[in-house]
């Protein structure tokens, strides 16, 4: 406890500040009665009974101000109440007075930390006053739709449902202010405004309204009422046979005026039309004949470039026959290069080669035919003779796998020397292949029968045979 | 039979949060115990 002279601390059983001396009797009897209200508040609030708790809780403060929890309670039950402002405000004042260690700062932060929901709040405030100022000016429907809203916004503002159920019942709506006062009792359960309207509600005077309610609407009926006129029979209306007679002649001239000319401008048109499309289907016709004609000729053209093509592909390519006058050529520079070196220096052996490759079949000219002829005639019997005397060497040095090309060589530059064709088939004789020397046996003596190389040929045939 | 026009008349505005700062400010936080304090400051000084 704290002295309120001089605000020095001291135990609560004390009857005198040890300080100041002041008298504390009557101070402790204000700090315990303000409690037994706090007490008092919160059991009221346990139970719902907001109403009283805020009454008891006031009393709590009024005792003592410095009560944190029971002005904490009171912002919570304002708040529970849909007062939200009153709740900031004993939440505020109350973290004013003790700043640590106070639940009123977990409140306002709360409340701070959603601002959208604050602004719904503050909406609802706003349209509750706007309603309660339509209330006053008699303008309940409108009160009504602001206050349906209200309670949308936020549903525990009890001031506001109990205003709607007044306005309600006003207007002869029992069961929906009877709706809504439930709504408010849930929330606050002993709330004497509340209390007092369903205490009214359930008067026989509300009750005979509700049970009745077309004595009420009786007299909203009878200003709709409509004096029913007095009954007369139909007579005929010469005037309205007179008016539609008019009107239809009205309609022909108008026909006549205005419809046939279009129609006949549609009809014209109409023929314009179609004579327009009799043209494009001649014109369209010319065209495909056309594409006919062309697609005809297209086929035709194409069959001649197979032709052609085929004609390409089987005709003599007359860069083959440059080639060989090419070859032709060139060989017989060499022949006049070598012409050209003296006698014991010349070689005709890459000559008889070049002139052995050319295919004479494909010269056309004569006189190209002519030149091989005469080079051939020149270097052919040198070279076989050359050929024949190196085979007879390796021949003589039993070499005779390798005389054997030189002899066959020889017999391709000269195949009328039957010396050279002999010493093959001894060749392959000393080499034991029986069958070549057998064949070339039989060239010398069926190739050479006026030779003397045939009498020794046989006698080596027989012997292989033999 | 209540009479709906007075009971309409006893709904006060409630208080928008734009005015939660002059209801802080003009609040009367005088309690007994600050009327005891005066009392005892009286009598000390008389």
């Amino acid at each position: 406890m704290v002295c309120p002279n001089c605000g020095s601390n001291m135990s609560d059983k004390k009857t005198q500040c040890e300080r100041c001396g002041t008298d504390l009797t009557l101070y402790r009897k204000i700090i315990r009665t303000s409690n037994s209200y706090y007490n008092n508040g919160l059991a009221r609030a346990k139970v719902h009974d907001l109403s009283g708790a805020v009454v008891a809780l006031r009393k709590c403060l009024e005792l003592n101000k410095m009560h944190t929890s029971a002005r904490n309670l009171l912002g919570l039950t304002y708040f529970a109440m849909g007062e939200t402002v009153s709740a900031l405000s004993e939440w505020v004042i109350s973290k004013h007075f003790q700043p640590g260690n106070n639940d009123a700062n977990e409140y306002i932060q709360k409340i701070q930390a959603n601002p959208t929901r604050l602004d719904t709040i503050n909406q609802a405030i706003k349209r509750y006053n706007s309603a309660l100022t339509f209330s006053k000016q008699g303008s309940e429907d409108l009160a009504i739709i602001q206050l349906k809203k209200v309670v949308t916004l936020n549903p525990n503002f009890i001031r506001a449902y109990q205003l709607l159920a007044l306005l309600h019942m006003k207007c002869g709506e029992y069961e929906k202010a009877k709706r809504y006062l439930n709504k408010a009792s849930k929330i606050d359960v002993s709330n004497t405004t509340t209390l007092r309207f369903m205490r009214e509600l359930e008067s026989p005077a509300a009750k005979d309204m509700e049970l009745n309610p077309e004595a009420e609407h009786n007299y909203n009926y009878s200003s709709t009422i409509v004096p029913v006129s007095t009954y007369r029979e139909d007579k005929p209306n010469i005037i309205a046979f007179v008016n539609l007679v008019i009107g239809v002649l009205i309609g022909l001239a108008f026909m006549a005026f205005l419809g046939l000319p279009s129609l006949k401008n549609n009809n014209n048109s109409n023929t314009v039309e179609g004579e327009n499309k009799t043209t494009t289907q001649v014109l369209l016709k010319q065209k495909e004949d056309e594409i006919k004609d062309l697609t005809t000729k297209n086929s035709d053209l194409n069959n001649k470039i197979k032709d052609l093509q085929t004609q390409i592909d089987t005709a003599v390519v007359p860069g083959d026959v440059a080639g060989s006058f090419d070859a032709v050529l060139a060989v017989t520079g060499q022949y006049i290069t070598e012409l050209g070196k003296s006698k014991g220096s010349r070689d005709f052996t890459a000559i008889a080669d070049s002139l052995a490759a050319i295919d004479d079949t494909k010269l056309d000219s004569e006189a190209a035919t002519n030149l091989l002829k005469s080079m051939r005639d020149t270097v052919y019997p040198d070279i076989a003779g050359e050929n024949y005397h190196k085979g007879h060497l390796k021949y003589n040095s039993k070499k005779y796998d390798e005389a054997v090309i030189l002899f066959k060589k020889a017999m391709q530059f000269d195949s009328k020397d039957v010396d050279y064709v002999y010493f093959v088939a001894r060749c392959y004789d000393y080499m034991d292949d029986n069958t070549n020397a057998t064949l070339y046996y039989n060239k010398v003596i069926t190739g050479f029968p006026d030779s003397d190389r045939v009498k020794s040929a046989k006698q080596f045939l027989n012997k292989i045979q033999g | 039979m209540i009479n709906f026009d007075e009971e309409i008349e006893k709904f006060q505005p409630s208080l928008e949060i734009e005015q939660a700062e002059d209801v802080i400010t003009n609040n009367d936080l005088t309690d007994v115990s600050d009327i005891l304090k005066e009392l005892l400051k009286e009598n000390k000084d008389k």
